[in-house]
């Protein structure tokens, strides 16, 4: 049981491992959703920023993770742009999973019938108001499902920034079988952990479902 | 960025292409495989798969990729890298692909199966004549997703040092010192394959959509 | 029409002291009926009544739980000889020699019309593609839907969807055809369509069971009339007398709800 005892001596990694991950996802979770909710806001109306801002989305939609976080921490530099490994991966973090909580809301947003927008308006809602308290409350209860997977599709990208250098779970895994040669026992219980913290998540999420049931909704 | 930077750039398109590809072929029909297992409901073995898929799908493809090939040496398997990627992208995307067949099995209706069990034919020659067709049918449109996401996820396998088309932008900018145009090429590859992708997706889910009646 | 014809004198099916329940509630009781080559019989009764369970035990999609069924004089769901229930193949051999329509038409959406109609012909009797196809081009002649071969079911109005349900249930040669309440899942201007062809059917001389709500359709076409109440046939006379002078009073309250 000596690999065991290694593990509880390097606990101190795993750590700080730990709470990085959880200050990158839940930091970057919540700006990528309010991020999200402004584009979709953003989008409401025919402009040319709207159709600029739907290209990029669908651009986000075509690039894997971390060809973005190397965009920003590797080639921004060339521009005189440098920042750290954190800052790079959380700004990632942030503008990717921005637009694909962007994506889901509005494809619920384009089959939404347009009878609750007319009632609103005939009582005289502005449009930040109408968006805010009759559009956005509707399409998060809907898309709950969705929303969910991407919350949890986010949580397993911050584990990309172990490649470039970030000091989050994943790299507390490496640093501890590359110092005592125990890569199973070290991988076991970074996995284990990712575990426990996605069925947090959908329990979290089960009961942000009950809201939506008490009011009738299906689930899409 | 030169003949030779685009060459390479090239073979790294090409290596993920080829990893994920294998993965993909092996995973759509091992999924398909644990589906079929799992609507047996065989005791023990289906809470088994259950916790497969579970752990399959919260973890993350890197911290599953290093953990393959770092820990299988230690149980006196030697997986050279890129088998050790073929393996963690399989089990990773089968955990999704068994949850889209499945998905595809329980929506199925009880009444294509009288109809087909009226006219005289038997469970197998249902299966493969009406249920598999239309569940290949019905499922394309999110296996090809998950394929997609597969892709995205692929350059996790750069941190057991595969050159892969991310990986390679490295290689690249270490003998130009000029990071950006590399990334953005490998960008614009990742864009292609992608859409090409997200398009078979869209004509998958027209095809689907006309099973419904 | 039938290719393995069976001696005339034995009876399309015949049904002697079937039961079955679903738990405690006990949807038939003690069914006696003969139903002889080319003859229409028509089950009437309220929704509940167990029509719609007696066809289905008729090719053994329920299983009774006593009583015999016998198609064209072979027992159904039961292997004599060996003294076991059938497997699936066996059972798959005999459902073979009855046809069924039912109220969802139930087709199958990823074939097209002419497939449809094919499908079973090839891969249960094993028939070479180009004779079924031969056949499927003459029945849904039929059926009138010749111009629709390849259109797939989901482009077809509902009349034409029972239609191409019904030249798929004459594609098998049966020894008899259930229907299922055919044109009760019909908007009402379809059901004219849909009952003309079971008409001409029954002309041609087919052996039909049918479970309508079609009182009409009951009147002019059917040889026998049976009326189910509670899992019982309570009634059971050639149509004439059925709908002009009945035996039983809940038949009479039935045909004046009805009329």
């Amino acid at each position: 049981m000596t690999e065991w005892s290694i593990l509880w001596d390097a606990r101190e990694i795993f750590f700080n491992g730990l709470i990085a991950t959880l200050g990158l996802f839940s930091l970057s979770i919540i700006c990528a959703f309010v991020l999200g909710c402004v584009l979709v806001y953003q989008l409401e109306d025919d402009s040319v920023l709207s159709k600029a801002l739907r290209l990029l989305i669908n651009l986000m939609r075509t690039l894997p993770f971390l060809i973005l976080a190397y965009l920003l921490y590797y080639g921004l530099p060339q521009l005189g742009l440098r920042m750290s490994a954190w800052t790079a991966g959380l700004l990632a973090l942030i503008v990717y999973h921005a637009a694909y909580f962007a994506e889901i809301l509005r494809g619920c947003r384009l089959i939404m019938p347009e009878g609750y927008v007319e009632a609103a308006k005939a009582h005289g809602f502005t449009p930040l108001r109408l968006y805010l308290r009759i559009v956005l409350p509707q399409l998060v209860i809907k898309t709950r499902p969705l929303l969910g997977n991407q919350l949890i599709i986010a949580l397993k990208d911050t584990a990309f920034l172990t490649i470039i250098t970030l000091q989050e779970l994943t790299a507390a895994a490496n640093s501890v079988q590359s110092t005592y040669f125990i890569p199973t026992q070290a991988f076991v219980v970074v996995i284990v952990l990712y575990w426990l913290i996605s069925i947090c998540l959908e329990l979290a999420l089960k009961r942000a479902a009950r809201f939506g049931a008490k009011r009738g909704f299906d689930y899409v | 960025m030169n003949g030779q930077a685009w060459l390479l750039l090239l073979e790294g398109a090409w290596t993920t292409l080829w990893i994920s590809g294998t993965a993909i072929a092996i995973g759509v029909i091992f999924g398909l495989g644990i589906a079929l297992v799992r609507m047996a409901r065989i005791p023990f073995v289906d809470q088994l798969l259950v916790l497969y898929i579970s752990l399959a799908r919260a973890t993350p493809l890197v911290t599953f990729v290093l953990f393959l090939f770092l820990s299988a040496p230690t149980f006196g398997i030697n997986m050279n890298r890129n088998t050790a990627a073929i393996v963690a992208m399989t089990l990773n995307t089968a955990a999704f692909n068994a949850e889209i067949w499945r998905a595809a099995f329980l929506s199925f209706s009880r009444e294509q199966k009288e109809a087909a069990l009226a006219c005289g034919m038997t469970s197998r020659v249902f299966f493969r004549r009406i249920m598999l067709p239309q569940m290949i049918s019905s499922s394309l449109p999110g296996l090809v997703n998950e394929m997609s996401f597969l892709i995205k996820g692929s350059p996790a396998i750069a941190v057991i040092g595969i050159v892969d088309l991310t990986r390679v932008t490295n290689r690249i900018s270490a003998v130009t010192y000029e990071p950006l145009p590399p990334i953005l090429a490998a960008a614009l590859l990742y864009m292609l394959i992608i859409s090409i992708l997200l398009k078979l997706q869209a004509m998958a889910e027209k095809k689907a959509n006309r099973l419904a009646m | 029409m039938s290719e393995y014809t069976s001696p005339a004198n034995v009876p399309a099916v015949s049904i002697k002291r079937m039961s079955k329940s679903f738990g405690d509630i006990e949807v038939l009781r003690d069914i006696d009926l003969v139903v002889n080559k080319g003859e229409v019989v028509s089950v009437l009764g309220s929704s509940g009544s167990g029509k719609s369970t007696m066809l289905r035990c008729i090719n053994w999609l329920e299983e009774p739980d006593r009583g015999t069924i016998h198609i064209a004089g072979q027992r159904i769901g039961i292997n004599e000889q060996a003294g076991r229930k059938m497997n699936n193949k066996e059972l798959a051999t005999l459902r073979a020699k009855t046809g069924m329509v039912f109220q969802g038409f139930n087709l199958w959406p990823h074939l097209s019309v002419i497939q449809n109609v094919m499908e079973a012909p090839i891969y249960v009797k094993g028939m070479p593609k180009e004779q079924a196809r031969v056949i499927a081009i003459e029945l849904l002649e039929k059926v009138g839907l010749a111009d629709k071969h390849d259109a797939f079911p989901f482009t077809l109005s509902g009349g034409q969807k029972q239609r191409v349900a019904i030249a798929r249930a004459l594609a098998m040669s049966p020894e008899v055809i259930l229907f299922d309440e055919p044109t009760s899942a019909l908007d009402p201007e379809r059901v004219g369509e849909v009952l003309t062809v079971m008409k001409n059917l029954s002309k041609e001389g087919y052996t039909m069971i049918v479970v309508t709500h079609e009182m009409e359709f009951a009147r002019a076409v059917s040889d026998q009339v049976v009326f189910l109440e509670k899992g019982l046939i309570i009634e059971k006379a050639p149509p004439a007398k059925f709908f002009s002078n009945p035996e039983t009073e809940r038949v009479r309250k039935f045909l004046e709800i009805s009329a």
